[in-house]
């Protein structure tokens, strides 16, 4: 990369979507809207998406989670502008989606669930015809490729034909694809679909790396772990509306807290002490159990763990093991939903395209 | 320019697929060769039929199958289509700026010179079964072909991306295909035929290429077949072109 330092971070949303809306005509199966996806119908036609306005900060991570059918990546299309806006505004990296598109296809990248390399090219020729359809002349595309192919490891396998990469390389070739111009934004949808975990935490490294260069990173994913280990800011995305935004501890933080399971020395809390005890402390939320293990909800964790030693082991009350358990944001969605993320549909493609 | 650029930067790319996938290049050359050997034999006996034109069955059928040949690899351009739209590649070139002509262009002329190369391999054949050659009336029937092909390729990406699966898209070309061949006279004249079905072939784009083809490779380039031809198949391919280019902007943006 030419430029190694991190670019300064602006406070200019590089992404702005106001009200932003899509339906889809009814018959004709969309392709999805499989158990609990699909959205409401709207008039004649499916809504996908309806009013989603968000704001993505330059240099950030920010993603979309939802179960399939959502309307995520639907949204993804619009702002990448492979499909139509019914309604509201985009404006990405300074231009609005639906009047300038030449103008954000310069300045984005775009990573779909399929990829799209072309398997009986090698993965050097790929990403040469790629940078020359954004216009790069013969050199500066050579040496960029270069570049990637260091950057995203992948230089031993450049001169191989695509069809012989494994599901890592390919995945990998595939962002390089996206970030050969060296866009502003870079969109990946359901980036690591069908990836094992180590290929899974490999990729996360890369963007977070590309983040890290000052790259805009935007993406959609069904993966808890995912949007937890990733994303800097998400929502949450359920039949083509949000539910919730922030940080993934912010998410996390407005649901229950978090919990505290404590284990007693057996006979300890023979006459209820302990619970009595904590129940009266401002920062527990709750208490369940009884006997000898005790589960207690808490605004933060980390905090409440050295007050509750101190309070037992001023009224010497032995305990054997203590262990603290976050809540996932699964506990978000199904907080917001009443259904668990991991229920509501797992099928890797979700409203394929109308 | 960007135009110009990307089209070329395609053509590329998809020459370079065709000829790495040897089974379509077997598929291509085989296609030709079958009809010369399976199915000239069959005429024999047929000229000095009541309708069946005078001349030699080579000298007649071969105009034929570079007719054929032209049909057929720009129908099936859009089983390709199918198998992008599928693979993610049609969606990878439409974020980028490249031209959205040049992502239509690009595939339609490389299969145009694929077919050339095919074409030259018939008529070399041909050749060797005695099949005469006029020069300037074979360059002339090539540029006939190209419209064609390159006509029928449009239609045939810009129906795969609007029925999106292979199996509507299958459907509607295979329905579209079977009445225009019938109905060109590329295996049997349409003059052995009835009335209605000489009159029902003048609105098949086909039967023109066909009829201008027999004369070309005779060398008759002031026959009125010929310029007929080109009346019907330079504005319907501009106008193929035009739709093609539209539904690519439209239908699956």
């Amino acid at each position: 990369m030419t430029s190694p330092a991190r670019r300064p971070a602006t406070d200019r949303p590089v992404i702005v979507t106001r009200d932003l809306r899509k339906a889809f005509p009814a018959p004709r199966g969309v392709g999805h809207s499989g158990p609990g996806a699909g959205g409401t119908h709207a008039g004649q036609g499916v809504q996908a998406v309806g009013g989603v306005s968000i704001e993505v900060g330059d240099g950030e991570i920010f993603g979309f989670l939802g179960p399939n059918g959502a309307g995520k990546t639907t949204t993804l299309r619009m702002l990448t502008t492979l499909l139509s806006i019914d309604g509201g505004t985009a404006e990405v990296a300074g231009f609005d989606v639906a009047r300038h598109p030449q103008e954000v296809r310069t300045r984005i990248g775009y990573v779909s669930q399929l990829g799209g390399a072309d398997d009986l090219a090698t993965g050097r020729e790929n990403l040469i015809l790629q940078g020359r359809l954004y216009g790069g002349d013969v050199a500066s595309v050579t040496e960029r490729t270069h570049q990637l192919m260091a950057l995203l490891d992948l230089g031993e396998f450049a001169d191989r034909r695509v069809k012989t990469y494994s599901g890592g390389q390919r995945r990998r070739l595939d962002v390089a694809l996206g970030i050969v111009h060296r866009p502003e934004v870079l969109f990946l949808d359901e980036p690591s679909t069908g990836l094992d975990p180590q290929n899974r935490a490999n990729l996360w490294d890369h963007v977070r790396e590309l983040r890290d260069r000052g790259t805009t990173v935007f993406l959609t994913t069904h993966y808890l772990e995912e949007a937890d280990a990733l994303c800097d800011r998400l929502v949450i995305m359920d039949h083509g509306e949000i539910i919730t935004e922030g940080t993934p501890s912010e998410l996390k933080r407005q649901v229950a807290g978090e919990s505290v399971v404590l284990h007693l020395r057996p006979g300890a809390d023979g006459d209820g002490r302990a619970s009595r005890l904590l129940e009266s402390q401002p920062f527990v939320r709750e208490l369940t159990g009884s006997d000898d293990q005790l589960r207690l909800y808490v605004e933060d964790g980390s905090e409440a763990l050295p007050q509750i030693i101190r309070i037992l082991d001023g009224a010497d009350i032995g305990v054997r093991s203590m262990s603290l358990s976050e809540p996932t944001l699964d506990d978000v969605f199904l907080h917001q939903t009443g259904r668990s993320l991991r229920d509501a549909g797992t099928r890797p493609t979700e409203e394929s395209v109308a | 320019m960007k135009t110009v650029t990307d089209t070329r930067l395609l053509f590329h790319r998809y020459t370079v697929q065709m000829l790495r996938n040897p089974v379509w290049l077997f598929v291509g050359f085989s296609t030709p060769i079958l009809y010369l050997v399976l199915f000239t034999p069959l005429l024999h006996d047929l000229p000095g039929v009541r309708g069946f034109p005078t001349g030699s069955v080579l000298q007649l059928f071969l105009p034929g199958i570079l007719a054929l040949l032209a049909f057929a690899s720009g129908s099936s351009a859009g089983f390709g289509t199918i198998f992008e739209l599928q693979s993610g590649l049609i969606e990878r070139f439409r974020v980028t700026p490249a031209s959205r002509l040049a992502i239509l262009l690009g595939p339609i002329l490389s299969g145009l010179v694929m077919m050339t190369v095919f074409d030259a391999v018939v008529v070399a054949v041909g050749y060797g079964f005695g099949f005469g050659i006029h020069w300037l009336g074979l360059a002339v029937l090539a540029v006939l072909l190209w419209l064609l092909a390159a006509m029928m390729a449009a239609f045939s990406t810009a129906t795969a991306l609007v029925t999106k699966d292979i199996s509507s898209f299958a459907a509607v070309i295979n329905g579209i295909n079977l009445p225009i061949l019938l109905l060109a006279g590329v295996l049997l004249p349409i003059s052995l035929g009835p009335l209605w079905l000489k009159i029902l072939a003048h609105v098949n784009p086909l039967y023109y290429l066909v009829a201008a083809s027999r004369v070309l490779a005779a060398g008759h380039l002031s026959d009125p077949a010929v310029w007929q031809a080109f009346a019907v198949l330079v504005p319907l391919c501009a106008l193929v072109l035009v739709w093609a280019t539209r539904v690519f902007r439209q239908a699956v943006s």
